[in-house]
């Protein structure tokens, strides 16, 4: 499954990839976020409570900063265990651009569900994932104290990979 | 049919052929049913299960020290629990050589094998405190590279999915009758490669079962909505290591099966296993994702397919690849190879031709099991043959009506024998086909057809010929060395009043097995139905027999029921000539009456009961008061009585948005002797529905990982009444001579042929635009990308 989104935020560049690398301004951005402990400058741990349409748990999980350019973006990789509601992996390019005094953050998801989040989940997960990122650059925003991000567009593209697949 | 009742006063108790209604119906519709889900017994705990996320997984270290401490909970269940007490089953029958498949057990032991595959179970007070507790247990999965597509499993290099099979290819035939070379030599060629998504029961009573062991006496009594209660005694006996005589299934009212039903679940075999490990019953009803997730799914096969073809017309040969790809392991104790075996030995079957071969692949793959549902392989084999029909009949210059009566097997070649091997009494293709086109009134929808495209309006009709297997023989099964029986078995009983009751071995999922089998001993003894009771599915009381699946109820159980009941009434006339001392011949029943060779009531079945059971010491010497019969009946002749038909299909598409609107649809049906009318036309009606869902709407959707996209009743597709068409049926009676009672099934016509139909007419419609589709279900998506739209 491929989710892509692009925001703009009300920053310079510099300022917006400080943020991006600080646990706790994005403990405090991620929708859900119970803990999240840095375990290296590339690495982190966290427990996040998600509810994706019928299916609410708290998945736990990794996520590990590769592919560092700094400031211009990084690529995340991670994963979520969430026991009975299953189970989450995937990889997300984050690239940041000028435009102005702006700056343009665009993402680049490619996301693997597994166990309940799949089968119930997946027609939700375009939307559910919409809105979780919308909750977070609002937050992200705010904690820079800058007026809200924009979303410009966010997409996904699923409905080929299930095509192909369905015999 | 004389041949039923030779009494003169046959007219007054003549029920079978009367369409009377199903005497369970208004209890249901009133809500009094009383499915498994509702039975409630003392010291009952729930169960619920922990299940696999991932579609292949190493299972590691399963955590269940905090589970086990919830509140409410009593047990906690991993796989070696049971892999102690429970031999493992393994879904192969010897009659198809070669086959391999995996041994299985009620939970995971060391891998999982499809996303959904259970894992732990906790045994609760409340279903809720054992879902709760769930959440409690942590289980270390190495996930494995998934095996999902159908092509990429056959591979040399492929993760296996059974690594000890050294193959992810379960079984492989081929089926070859005279030379498909010569016949395709200098023919002309049509072609196509079908590709038929997997589907699935959906019954609207989900999976229930409550196992309950006493250990006091041995005993295991199992109440479970199924189809086949002896088969479930047996597995459970054998598997357990218990005391057949011991074990008792009820299946109480069964709210739709569909064939998914008769299969044995994990589940099951755990909630056995974990009420001999507790003592206390045990219950488990699924809910509707894990339905999705481990009822059977049904139809999964990629078939490419050719038929050779003379200038005028004439079939020459057909080659067929089938390949199916039916999860993790063959489905027990049915396997799954049934459905693609049907699909390769239906194909072509209504056409005169010499020369075939087909291959069939069976496929394993971490995906949810795959197996018979209703009409095995038939949708399948009828769409494949008859969209091959249309084309040939396109490329000579035939109408699809022409086409097919110049290649159907005609009357004067029965007793017939199809290429792939089987044998037909005797069908009437011709004679339904005729039918069919006077029922459509064929003519005039051509021409409304052709005056509608001129205003942009796309309509398509569609026809689709089935064969169908019914009243099967040992050779399905029990030749294999399943023990699923082919026969079945009847006690009737007076009761003191002159009432009957009936137990019979087949079972009621709502179909009406009730209904016809008490017309049939209404009138075989002479009295009113409402004062026959039938009485299914407790193996504590019913004789044993093969139950209801593969439309063997009507013919197979019905002849049992009609030799019982005369076996009964020639008891009940020998006490009557002895009482009355005349000879047992001159006499008849009628209406509960025992008449003499002049109508004159003699006496009742009434007073007959009443002196047998209460005043013995009338009875002449020498006679006991026997007023209980018991017959088995197996067939012993053709292995399979064959039903043919045909059904016609009108939509309209859309050619802007690629919806499809089905405006009617037509069956014109053969079983044989019609037992119940208003019920023949309700299966069909049910079937046809079932078909159309596959045509159009019904598919579960994987992802490239192996899971299950689409679980719920929000993403996965059923037809409702409002997409339904009208329904238009029509007979033609073909009585098998097998039989006294001349019946076959018809279960599963409606459903044979509903997609083919349905898939003709699309391409009919489709056919200004050269475009075509040969992909089920016909999704809005995929016409558009038939019609280069998209």
């Amino acid at each position: 499954m491929d989710i892509t989104g692009t925001y703009r935020i009300s920053a310079r560049r510099e300022v917006v990839w400080a943020a991006l690398n600080d646990p706790e301004t994005l403990a405090r951005c991620i929708p859900g976020c119970k803990e999240l402990d840095a375990k290296s400058p590339e690495e982190m741990a966290a427990k996040v409570a998600l509810k994706i349409g019928p299916v609410s748990a708290t998945f736990a999980g990794t996520v590990r900063f590769e592919d560092i350019v700094a400031p211009a973006g990084y690529t995340l990789v991670g994963q979520g265990n969430g026991g009975l509601a299953g189970f989450a992996k995937g990889r997300a390019v984050v690239r940041l651009t000028d435009e102005g005094t702006d700056t343009i953050l665009t993402y680049d998801a490619k996301a693997d569900l597994a166990g309940k989040i799949a089968s119930l989940g997946s027609r939700l997960i375009q939307s559910t994932t919409r809105k979780l990122a919308d909750q977070f650059f609002a937050k992200f925003a705010e904690t820079l104290g800058i007026a809200s991000a924009v979303s410009d567009q966010s997409e996904t593209a699923d409905a080929a990979d299930q095509e192909a697949h369905s015999t | 049919m004389t041949a039923i009742s030779d009494s003169p006063f046959r007219a007054a108790n003549q029920y079978i052929g009367k369409s009377l209604p199903r005497p369970g119906a208004k209890r249901l519709l009133a809500g009094r049913g009383r499915y498994t889900d509702d039975i409630v017994v003392p010291r009952m705990l729930y169960a619920a299960f922990w299940r696999s996320p991932f579609a292949h997984a190493r299972l590691g270290a399963i955590s269940i020290e905090a589970a086990a401490a919830m509140p409410g909970v009593h047990r906690v269940f991993i796989g070696a629990d049971f892999a102690a007490i429970c031999k493992p089953w393994v879904g192969t029958l010897s009659h198809f050589a070669g086959m391999k498949s995996a041994p299985q057990l009620p939970l995971a032991t060391e891998k999982v094998l499809w996303a959904g595959h259970p894992i732990a179970m906790v045994i609760a007070e409340t279903r809720a405190q054992a879902e709760d507790a769930l959440e409690a247990i942590e289980v270390e999965l190495d996930e494995l590279e998934p095996v999902v597509d159908i092509d990429a499993a056959q591979l040399p290099d492929s993760t296996l999915v059974y690594e000890e099979a050294g193959s992810n290819v379960i079984f492989r035939t081929r089926i070859e009758s005279g030379s498909t070379a010569s016949a395709f030599e200098d023919a002309e060629v049509v072609e196509a490669e079908f590709r038929f998504g997997r589907h699935t029961a959906v019954t609207m009573e989900l999976r229930s079962i409550l196992a309950d062991y006493d250990p006091s006496d041995g005993r295991l009594t199992v109440h479970q909505s199924t189809q086949t209660p002896y088969q479930f005694h047996d597995i459970y006996a054998r598997h357990f290591g218990l005391s057949e005589a011991h074990v008792r299934v009820v299946a109480p009212d069964v709210g739709g099966s569909f064939g998914m039903k008769l299969h044995l679940y994990h589940e099951d075999m755990a909630v056995v296993g974990a009420s001999i490990l507790t003592g206390r019953p045990v219950k488990f009803t699924a809910d509707r994702m894990e339905s999705f997730l481990t009822d059977i799914h049904a139809r999964d096969h990629r078939v490419r397919a050719r038929l050779a073809i003379s200038a005028d017309g004439m079939f020459r040969g057909i080659e067929v690849d089938d390949v199916t790809g039916v999860g993790p392991f063959s489905a027990y104790p049915r396997t799954s190879v049934v459905e693609g075996n049907q699909v390769v030995r239906l194909i072509g079957a209504a056409y005169r031709l010499k020369d075939y071969r087909a291959d069939l692949t069976v496929v394993a793959q971490n995906k949810t099991q795959m197996s018979q549902y209703r009409a095995v392989g038939h949708p399948i084999a009828c769409a494949v043959t008859e969209r091959l029909v249309d084309l040939a009949g396109a490329r000579v210059g035939l109408d699809p009506f022409e086409i097919r009566r110049r290649n159907y097997v005609t009357q004067d070649m029965y007793p017939h024998k199809t290429p792939s091997g089987y044998s037909f009494e005797r069908l009437s293709l011709e004679e339904c086909l005729d039918k069919l086109h006077e029922a459509m009134d064929y003519e005039a929808l051509r021409k409304d057809q052709a005056r509608l495209r001129e205003a942009g309006i796309h309509r398509g009709i569609g026809i689709a010929t089935y064969v169908e297997i019914t009243n099967p023989s040992p050779a399905f099964y029990g030749v294999g060395g399943a023990h699923i029986s082919a026969q079945d078995g009847c006690v009737l009983k007076v009761t003191s009043s002159g009432g009957i009751q009936c137990l019979i071995s087949l079972s009621e999922l709502g179909q009406g097995a009730e209904a016809i089998v008490g017309q049939i001993v209404a009138e075989g003894v002479g009295i009113n139905p409402n004062l026959v009771r039938v009485i299914t599915g407790d193996t504590d009381m019913t004789p044993v027999g093969g139950a209801t699946w593969a439309c063997r109820g009507a013919g197979i159980g019905g002849e049992t029921a009609l030799q019982a009941s005369k076996k009964l009434k020639g008891r009940i006339l020998e006490i009557a000539g002895a009482i009355l001392q005349c000879s047992p011949g001159k006499l008849d029943i009628s209406d509960g009456q025992i008449l003499d060779q002049g109508g004159n009531i003699r006496m009742s079945l009434g007073e007959l009961a009443n002196l047998a059971y209460f005043r013995s010491d009338l009875l002449p010497k020498g006679i006991q008061p026997e007023l209980t019969v018991a017959h088995h009946y197996a067939p012993s002749g053709y292995p399979f009585a064959f039903t043919n038909g045909i059904h016609g299909s009108l939509v309209e598409v859309d050619v802007e948005t690629g919806f499809v609107k089905i405006l009617k649809h037509w069956v014109i049906e053969d079983c044989g002797r019609i037992l119940n009318p208003l019920l023949v036309d309700e299966q069909i009606r049910g079937g046809v529905v079932q078909g159309l869902g596959a045509a159009f709407f019904e598919e579960c959707l994987y992802s490239k990982s192996g899971q299950l996209l689409n679980g719920s009743m929000a993403d996965y597709l059923v037809p409702m009444a409002c997409e339904m068409p009208d329904i238009v049926i029509g007979h033609v009676e073909t009585p098998t001579q097998d039989t006294e009672l001349g019946a076959k099934g018809c279960g599963e016509a409606g459903t044979a042929a509903a997609s083919g139909a349905a898939l003709n007419a699309v391409n009919d419609a489709l056919s200004p635009f050269k475009a075509s589709i040969t992909q089920l279900p016909m999704t809005p998506e995929r016409i558009l990308k038939a019609l280069r739209v998209v």
